[in-house]
């Protein structure tokens, strides 16, 4: 089969060496000798580096991030076995799948003076939600958007190590670790846009410290990432201020809001005051900032979330729709979305994830190679993604 | 002496049958899992193949552990050394470790070699099981020390090891030096793998060990012929 694929790719380059056969004989022959060799390889992998120009025809196929991209885009926000991938082969492929051409393709025809969409992808443990979010970040990345990034949200309403009360509204909690990480991240993804978007109000800080209208981003971010206290509150800023700016008609950025976990904004959380009563999501800065941003009274921009069990707290494992995991007032607050399913590796991309584990060198047991080897692996992992990487990361 | 005893008795079996535990009846013979035993026709095998399974087939068959498995993928060594590494019945982590470590030399090597120029490319061994077994290979004694009783006064003889006790000798010092002389805060995968790369290239502790007891064993050359097996 891959052969006749095989065939089908030679068929441009057979009509390029016609057109050398004036030059000589001789670099004929080199032409059809040079040619086949990268075709070989594209059979799982596609030269398509550019996301707003993957189409049906590259799904299934790897394609390679550029590290000038990957270091900015993703600042320690990928999962933590697909960092080690990464390390490991060398280089960033991700699998060009349906899913996120889908999101990728309405967000290509979007109208931006409507209020903002809000596309949710939802699917079983381990098929592949957040690498479809990293592959429609990276689309809008390319595209010039800016990009404001939640890598897990879960992680801002459990294991909180500090919590402070909020200076802004008494009744609110301060969480002045994760906000600083998440402003250093911010900074580091939307460099361009720091110095060009100027604040539309005055922030007070404290009686001596005030950011006035005007200035630019990068003083903000800056102000949050150097004074811990007041970090969460400027983080709230930050997000008001794009909020706002992104549906003004002289604004020349589209805003991508990304949420991995979203379930974790309208569910419980483990963190616990001082009298050992748990603290409601809703009373915590970061968390209630975020959830305006979910709603769809701005525009100019787009929201793309994933639901996840896997960091989710009081669910049970067998929870995947949206209804379950997003529970009532998730629901009702994310109502209208576009729900995305992420479905297990089909036959095709199953097919090329083995193929490039080979290339890469990844699958080592002799037994591995074989057909009978092949069928095994499908048996144990039954074509889920993570489950194979799993699988085939100790054979 | 097997043979003699199962000549002696009839075709029994218990009343209880065994399916857990390791003592049998000599009459028992051990299970055959591979699925490639199987699969073969008739006419390729030989006299005494086929004798054997003419007798599998009036003879009572042990029952098979739970951690034998028909899978492509099973190993005997790494097994009994996922058993030598349990503690307190717990195969699952166990089972873990020894996955971990598979994976942690597997990363190390590829990255290595993806690094690698064309020329060093072929010298790096990336599949983790070549590795582990050329290590175990590596760190097995040929000779030990036996302590043996003559004319009043004990002396440590050399002796011959035999295949098993090599293995487990092996494989015990390989556990026994991860657990007790690295770094306290090191995950057990890690220095696993830190040793057995270590084994893999002939340095090391439990290389030096084996060393050492082959110098004993060299020095105590004389007292060899007080062996009397």
């Amino acid at each position: 089969m891959s052969l006749h694929r095989l065939a089908f790719r030679l068929r441009p380059t057979v009509t390029r060496v016609r057109s050398l056969h004036s030059s000589g004989f001789v670099q004929q022959q080199e032409a059809v000798a040079v040619e086949p060799e990268p075709e070989s390889l594209s059979v799982f992998r596609t030269q398509e580096k550019d996301p707003a120009c993957h189409s049906d025809k590259h799904v299934g196929q790897f394609y390679t991030l550029s590290s000038a991209h990957v270091r900015p885009l993703f600042p320690d926000s990928l999962p933590w076995r697909y960092q080690q991938q990464m390390k490991t082969f060398n280089e960033t492929c991700i699998m060009v799948r349906q899913p996120a051409l889908e999101v990728i393709s309405y967000l290509k025809k979007a109208d931006y003076s409507q209020p903002a969409l809000r596309y949710v992808f939802y699917g079983l443990k381990g098929t592949g939600k957040t690498m479809s979010l990293c592959h429609t970040l990276h689309f809008c990345y390319t595209q010039g958007w800016l990009v404001l990034h939640v890598p897990d949200a879960h992680l801002w309403v459990k294991n909180c190590k500090e919590l402070l009360p909020s200076s802004y509204k008494s009744s609110r909690f301060d969480q002045p670790l994760q906000a600083t990480t998440w402003l250093r991240n911010f900074k580091i993804t939307n460099e361009p846009f720091l110095s060009k978007i100027k604040l539309k109000e005055r922030y007070v800080w404290t009686k001596r410290e005030s950011t006035e209208a005007g200035s630019s981003l990068g003083e903000l971010v800056d102000q949050g990432i150097s004074r811990i206290k007041s970090s969460s509150d400027v983080v709230g800023a930050v997000m008001k201020e794009l909020r706002l700016q992104s549906d003004q008609p002289g604004a020349d950025f589209r805003l991508a809001v990304a949420v991995d976990g979203v379930n974790a904004l309208w569910g419980r959380s483990t963190i616990k005051k001082g009298d050992k009563t748990a603290v409601d999501p809703e009373e915590l800065t970061l968390v209630y900032n975020l959830r305006k941003l979910m709603k769809n009274d701005w525009s100019g921009g787009a929201v793309i979330t994933t639901l996840s069990q896997t960091g989710s707290l009081y669910h049970p494992k067998s929870a995947y729709l949206p209804q379950d995991l997003l529970g009532e007032r998730g629901f009702d607050n994310m109502d209208p979305f576009i729900p995305v399913s992420v479905p297990n590796y089909s036959e095709k991309e199953f097919e090329s994830c083995y193929l490039y584990y080979m290339d890469r060198n990844w699958l080592q047991h002799p037994q591995s190679r074989t057909e009978e080897g092949k069928k095994e692996l499908i048996f144990l992992c039954n074509m889920n993604p993570s489950m194979f990487e799993r699988l085939c990361g100790h054979l | 002496m097997a043979a003699s005893i199962s000549g002696l008795l009839k075709p029994w079996t218990p009343r209880v049958l065994l399916v857990r535990w390791s003592r049998y009846n000599p009459y028992y013979l051990e299970p055959e899992v591979r699925k490639e035993a199987y699969s073969r026709p008739e006419s390729e095998l030989s006299a005494e193949e086929k004798e054997e399974r003419e007798l599998k087939k009036l003879r009572p068959i042990k029952a098979a552990t739970n951690s034998t498995t028909s899978s492509l993928f099973n190993d005997p060594v790494v097994s009994k050394f996922i058993n030598m590494m349990m503690k307190h019945g717990e195969k699952t982590l166990a089972r873990e470790i020894m996955m971990q470590t598979l994976e942690n030399i597997k990363r190390k090597q590829v990255e290595k070699y993806h690094k690698a120029t064309d020329g060093q490319k072929e010298g790096i061994e990336c599949n983790p099981y070549a590795v582990f077994h050329q290590a175990l290979e590596n760190c097995k004694p040929v000779v030990a020390l036996a302590s043996i009783q003559k004319g009043g006064k004990y002396y440590q003889v050399p002796i011959p090891v035999t295949g098993n006790r090599q293995r487990f000798l092996a494989m015990k010092w390989m556990i026994t030096e991860c657990r007790d002389n690295k770094h306290r805060r090191t995950h057990m995968y890690e220095k696993l793998s830190q040793e057995l790369l270590a084994a893999f290239a002939n340095e090391g502790n439990v290389i030096r060990k084996k060393h050492e007891l082959h110098k004993m064993a060299e020095a105590n050359r004389a007292y060899a012929h007080y062996r009397w097996w």
